[in-house]
């Protein structure tokens, strides 16, 4: 009886100590907002990065210096907050002992765990739209997602080449931290490019009366209205206000996207011709297979933001098996900066940011001209940056 | 950014008195949905001496209503009109015979109440219809050019549809025994009561009929704005600044105050910004209370 169970413990713990040496595993970790109001896009990131450890696992794992790993990935809610954050990263890093992380994606999360990462090594491909998490100290960091700064030069120029006539710009953003940040761009790069600024303004989140903001804008006769930041249905209302006031002159969105919001708040008409930043070409035959896999994981609509995520996480893989390991983190980090040009999901892909950051951790990412046809988005050109 | 008289003009079309014109029709139409919200804010007031800081969830059901039966269902948009502001109306009575009864005359434990039940309405708002802002097609489309200034139609039916509110609602207080018990209880609560009023059946009335005000704005404006579970706050507030400018309590004030304050604000926004007009409401509201504490038609209490 006695050596009966002896045995059997024996054989258990022979088995236990046994089970990893056959099947290796890579261990991801993502601190996201899977939940609450920033979930449509912090599903994305968690979106992407699944859907490309799945791609590679389907094809029987990552094969990374004659070994092959099964990729896992441990995802925690930041619910888009710094404290929520810290707590998921510091489980990740602490708890899981993971060493490779995407997101967070809000900022003042982003900004919460940054520390953490760069303290601990962590190599981290993140989102965030303020310019504080990337500078001249940045190791282990890397941005993967374009922010106003990176998207507005390509599409102010092609708006210069195609609608040659138009002069004077008006300019029309949220007050708060972003609209100020994102304006002072919109009128750096369209006066860089010959354009004059005749008007800009800064309204309230809560303002949904822009009638007299529109009466003075209007009076001022700008040939285009650049909405930039301006959340997507507020930005409908003020392309359906200004055009009942009058205005015949163009609408241009060099901001986030959200055309169906547009088109539903402003009217199928008076929408028609918007010229909108579009971050990922939705009519790829890629993208539509992105998006059926995102459907296994999660309920539709899929945000543009997956292709970003996964396109990160291809370009992490591709830097394991360049850099022949998965327990160098460094080794890995150095293969990731040398990776670039890389082909991404809907095109090339490659570091920058030196600049104007300080270090080449900015991804940039093409450019995707749309245009509002008939209610629908439509992709005009590709700029490949 | 805000670019005061001179540097407007030059580049206008038509001269001053287009853009004045513009600001006149802007105003007159902001105003008269600013004393919808009013009315029924200051008749609540005025009969049961509570400030009801659900006002504007009151005016967010009736959006949220209009994008249900008209956005979802495909009814016919005036018909979801007058179905959102009786069934608002509906609610608002039973807000007022369940929770509100008990504060009537205690303004401060009222003011508290009413704005629990606004944050609970908000957020229940939040979690069964999502925090993203929503639209449902115009009913109406075009805009009427008067040379001078254009009026959106939508906004005309609007108006339109205030005017005849504003109409039924005066004839009511002045024509009928409900309308003249409620005045009365207006005017002396007690000797209204001596005189065989019973305010158990005429408070819960004016707090639904001041619901279904505000639910009735509410469906107007769906279309024309967005619709989400924060949409009344704005209101609420811009219906406070109308009845402190009006007088607490008093029918023709908020009349006169929500189109003074639509006016005033449509000027300062046009010719400053949307940020001076906000303050400028406040800063009359300021004057007011210092000068004229009971308002430019309030009685004294």
């Amino acid at each position: 009886m006695h050596r009966t169970a002896i045995a059997t413990a024996a054989a258990l713990g022979t088995l236990l100590l046994a089970a990893p040496t056959y099947a290796e595993t890579l261990r991801l970790g993502v601190v996201s907002a899977l939940s609450g109001p920033g979930s449509a896009w912090g599903l994305a990131v968690d979106g992407g990065v699944r859907i490309a450890a799945k791609e590679i696992n389907a094809a029987g794992g990552l094969k990374v210096g004659g070994k092959t790993y099964t990729i896992e990935v441990t995802s925690y809610d930041d619910k888009y907050k710094a404290a929520d954050g810290v707590t998921a990263a510091t489980r990740l890093i602490e708890q899981d002992g993971i060493k490779y992380i995407f997101g967070p994606l809000g900022s003042a999360s982003m900004l919460a765990v940054k520390p953490l990462y760069e303290q601990n090594e962590i190599l981290a491909l993140v989102n965030s739209y303020s310019d504080k998490v990337l500078d001249k100290n940045t190791k282990n960091i890397y941005r993967v997602l374009p922010t106003t700064r990176e998207f507005i030069e390509p599409m102010v120029k092609w708006v210069k080449q195609h609608k040659p006539g138009l002069t004077n710009v008006a300019v029309i953003s949220p007050n708060d931290e972003t609209g100020w940040a994102s304006q002072a761009l919109q009128k750096e790069y369209y006066a860089k490019h010959g354009f004059k600024i005749i008007a800009s303004e800064l309204f309230e989140r809560s303002l949904k009366d822009f009638q007299p903001l529109l009466t003075r804008m209007i009076a001022a006769k700008p040939d285009i209205i650049e909405l930039d930041t301006t959340p997507p249905p507020t930005a409908g209302l003020i392309i359906r206000q200004a055009r009942e006031l009058g205005y015949k002159g163009a609408f241009v969105k060099i901001g986030g996207p959200g055309v169906p919001e547009i088109v539903n708040a402003a009217g199928k008409d008076f929408a028609e011709g918007t010229i909108v930043y579009v971050g990922a070409d939705a009519s790829d035959t890629k993208y539509k297979w992105l998006e059926s896999e995102y459907q296994k994981l999660y309920p539709p609509p899929m945000n543009s933001f997956n292709v970003f995520f996964y396109d990160a996480a291809n370009m992490l893989f591709e830097s394991m098996r360049k850099a022949g390991t998965v327990g160098d983190v460094k080794a890995v980090r150095a293969a990731l900066e040398k990776i670039t040009p890389f082909k991404g999901m809907q095109g090339t892909l490659s570091w920058t940011g030196k600049a104007y950051y300080g270090s080449d951790h900015q991804l940039l990412v093409p450019v995707f001209v749309g245009m509002i046809e008939n209610g629908e988005e439509k992709v005009v050109t590709k700029i490949d940056q | 950014m805000t670019a005061p008289w001179p540097a407007v003009l030059p580049h206008c079309c038509a001269g001053r008195h287009m853009l004045l014109a513009q600001i006149l029709s802007n105003g007159l139409m902001t105003g008269l949905v600013y004393v919808l919200m009013a009315l029924g804010f200051t008749l609540i007031f005025g009969v049961m001496r509570i400030v009801n800081f659900a006002h504007g969830e009151l005016y967010m059901l009736g959006g949220f209503a209009t994008l249900i039966l008209f956005g979802n269902l495909g009814w016919n948009y005036y018909l979801t009109v007058v179905v959102a502001a009786f069934g608002v109306g509906l609610f608002g009575v039973l807000l007022q015979s369940l929770l509100l009864k008990h504060f009537i005359g205690r303004e401060l434990s009222g003011m508290i109440m009413a704005l629990a039940i606004a944050i609970t309405l908000q957020a229940g708002a939040n979690i069964i219809f999502g925090p993203e802002e929503q639209s449902v097609p115009r009913p109406v489309t075009g805009v009427l050019d008067l040379g001078a200034a254009v009026v959106p139609y939508d906004r005309l039916v609007v108006g339109g549809f205030t005017l005849v509110i504003l109409a039924a609602f005066w004839f009511f207080l002045q024509f009928t025994r409900w309308g003249l018990a409620m005045r009365a209880v207006t005017q002396d609560s007690e000797m209204a009561a001596v005189q065989g009023v019973r305010p158990g059946f005429i408070h819960p009335l004016a707090f639904g009929i001041g619901s279904l005000l505000a639910g009735g704005a509410g469906a107007l404006m769906a279309p024309i704005y967005t619709i989400y579970s924060y949409m009344g706050e704005l209101p609420m507030l811009k219906a406070f600044v109308v009845v402190i400018l009006g007088g607490l309590g008093s029918i023709p004030g908020a009349v006169l105050g929500g189109l003074l304050l639509g006016l005033v604000e449509s000027f300062f926004a046009t010719m400053y910004s949307t940020t001076v007009a906000t303050m400028i409401g406040f800063a009359l509201v300021i004057v007011i209370l210092i000068f004229r504490p009971r308002g430019l038609l309030g009685r004294t209490a």
